[in-house]
């Protein structure tokens, strides 16, 4: 049965029929109701032995099964479209299996067996037969609802800026879209971690890390120690000018972070001192040469948090500001707002910001599947396998 | 307190356990098998003191990076390990997990974490900490089963019996997976907060996906009536495996190079 599923889909990939594509809305809801009547029907009004088998134990392993073979092919093949569409295993949709023939068809004969399972199962109500259903349930009300909805998803990008709003918005094609809000960036801002400073080898620029060592956290009149050498940090400026060898603070944006450090080498008692900065788009980066073998340099600045205000305008007159950070989006309008990224070249001097605009209507179908799941397991938990348990000796 | 001063702790884990384990080997009411009791929670104390000052020190919830992650898993496996030995008496199994714990604590001292206070936006949730408390505790857990397969099948080609051992198998094998199940759900639920969508393939979220497949593929192998009782040991056996793959042998994959559950820096 698998195999020539597997077989068949493979067929129709080489004769070559293209990717599968989902039907959006309402043609997925007509094929939802009609595959759940199917299962119904034909458990009440046609069991043949091929029915009954198909809600059996050894239909199941064969299921699971086919479908654990292709979800494997996809964690040893990279995927995606860029990926070698010329060889051979690119000419048989193994580079993009989630929307090849094969991975439909073996998922579908899953759902089958999982379907006339349920259905065989549903008019028991014990406890055990209870969780049952939740976790077979759950797992098919998710899988149907997060592949047939997928047509009606929209994930769109946009970036913003502080100069006008922005309207376009452009799917992971690089499709434009017209989205009838606009998006005006209010602000954009990075929280920072303290500035680090390390021991770097000369030879290729590589921090040196391994066994166990670490990093020094600057901070103004600190002192601190790596490998050999004490570190003392008499000035530090979060936002330096360059000039004429040395940093100095500034008003204007765009600056770096800096930091004037002694290091005494506690073998040799061999003091040296100097500027060290990460350096910006505008102010060249600075490393204090130690001996042949290494430097201090400063870590790349790693964000803490970064945020923007928004304003967004659903007509001329209206308008609403929302705040985004990662993992805090923003709804309005039917819309996901959420915090994607920022121009990383000019870090947190960035004047615009990368958000992603996100819509799935199904999004409540696949939770209320998450949630009989969640409650299923909780009994697994519990309970172990339970109804076997037999008295230990 | 850091990773500095691990090796200090470990050699003191170490010590007490080992003790603890050469005492069991005395007689069973004999005064050197009970005081074995001290050693165990000494050494487990030691462990414990020493996670939660990393915890404190770091200033942020230390299950980022492999290197913490393997501490956890050393953490819950000899708790779970310590807990089911006094509930069901299973010295062997005590054994088993204390130096699988010992052993990853090992390997975390071969390869040490370099000391970072830093938590990625990304990671800044209250989805953090649960989603990997609920994996690292499912691993513990399957880690567990798999030693029990192991042991299955060392007495199955022996030609004894190993019905108790499947018993036993299926029962921690369905608690694992129930965590497993948490994980994933949890990690779904996260992703839709932070990335916009609950499910994108990516290849750690493949592999997490696999582990459960595997798992539910000995699940129902069990449940049907005519079963080999070798190949559903092998089934636990290599599930476990895809597990590893999961936890750090994706690192090595080319497959999986584009993953965004890259956190170690």
């Amino acid at each position: 049965m698998g195999f020539f599923l597997l077989l068949a889909g493979f067929m129709v990939e080489i004769i070559g029929s293209g990717s599968v594509r989902m039907p959006a809305w309402p043609m997925n809801l007509f094929i939802i109701i009609i595959i759940v009547a199917y299962f119904f029907l034909v458990h009440y009004f046609f069991r043949n032995p091929f029915v009954k088998w198909l809600s059996s134990v050894p239909a199941a392993i064969a299921s699971i099964s086919f479908f654990t073979l292709m979800v494997m092919l996809m964690g040893f093949i990279q995927q995606g479209s860029a990926y070698a569409s010329d060889t051979w295993y690119g000419q048989l949709g193994l580079t993009r299996i989630t929307s090849g023939w094969p991975y439909l068809f073996t998922a579908v004969y899953l759902l089958v067996v999982l379907g006339f399972t349920i259905v065989r199962r549903i008019r028991v109500f014990t406890l055990n037969n209870i969780a049952f259903l939740l976790n077979h349930a759950g797992l098919w009300v998710i899988v149907v609802a997060a592949s047939l909805g997928s047509a009606d998803m929209w994930r769109l990008s946009m970036q913003l800026n502080k100069r006008h709003p922005e309207t376009t918005a452009y799917d992971g094609n690089r499709q434009a879209y017209d989205v009838g809000i606009g998006m005006l960036l209010l602000d954009f801002s990075i929280e920072e971690y303290p500035p680090e400073i390390g021991l770097m080898r000369n030879e290729d620029f590589t921090l040196r890390l391994e066994k166990g060592g670490r990093l020094a956290i600057v901070e103004e009149g600190g002192h601190d120690a790596l490998e050999n050498f004490a570190l003392h940090f008499t000035d530090y400026i979060g936002n330096a000018r360059y000039y004429d060898g040395a940093y100095d603070s500034s008003d204007m944006d765009g600056g770096a972070r800096a930091v004037y450090v002694y290091a005494t080498d506690m073998f040799s008692g061999d003091t040296l001192s100097g500027w060290v900065s990460d350096g910006s788009h505008e102010v060249p980066p600075s490393i204090l040469k130690l001996n042949q073998e290494l430097s201090l340099a400063m870590v790349r600045m790693k964000p803490k948090k970064y945020s923007s205000s928004i304003r967004v305008f659903t007509s001329v007159e209206e308008y609403r500001d929302i705040y985004i950070e990662v993992n805090k989006p923003a709804a309005i309008d039917g819309w996901k707002i959420y915090q994607v990224g920022y121009d990383e070249r000019l870090g947190r001097w960035s004047q615009t910001s990368t958000i992603e605009m996100v819509r799935d209507p199904w999004l409540p179908v696949v939770y209320t599947g998450i949630f009989m799941m969640l409650l299923g397991s909780l009994y697994l938990l519990w309970m172990g396998k339970g109804r076997t348990k037999t008295k230990s000796s | 307190m850091s990773w500095l001063d691990f090796p200090t702790y470990l050699l003191m884990t170490s010590v007490f356990w080992l003790v603890a384990l050469v005492l069991m080997l005395s007689p069973p009411k004999s005064v050197f098998h009970s005081i074995k009791t001290l050693f165990l929670m000494l050494g487990w104390a030691v462990l414990i003191t020493f996670t939660i000052s990393l915890w404190v020190s770091l200033e942020r919830p230390p299950f980022r990076t492999l290197a913490e992650t393997r501490l956890w898993y050393g953490v819950f496996i000899s708790t779970i390990g310590i807990v089911l030995y006094y509930r069901w008496r299973l010295p062997l199994m005590l054994a088993y997990t204390l130096l699988m714990a010992l052993l990853f604590l090992f390997l975390n001292f071969l390869n040490p974490d370099t000391f970072d206070k830093s938590l990625m936006p990304a990671l800044q949730s209250p989805w953090f900490v649960p989603h990997v408390v609920v994996y690292i505790i499912g691993y513990a857990f399957l880690g567990f089963s798999s030693l029990i397969a192991m042991v299955g099948l060392l007495r199955y080609y022996r030609g004894k019996d190993v019905t108790q051992k499947l018993l036993m198998a299926d029962n921690i094998v369905y608690i694992g997976f129930a965590f497993l199940t948490y994980g994933l759900l949890f990690g779904a639920l996260w992703a839709k907060e932070a990335w916009g969508h609950y499910w994108t393939w990516d290849p750690k979220e493949t592999w997490a996906f696999l582990t459960w497949l595997a798992y539910l593929l000995y699940i129902h192998y069990r449940l049907r009536k005519r079963h080999s009782e070798a190949s559903a040991l092998w089934i636990v056996a290599l599930a476990f495996v895809v597990l590893m793959i999961c936890w750090f042998g994706i690192n090595y994959l080319p497959s999986a190079s584009s993953s965004v559950h890259t956190y170690s820096t």
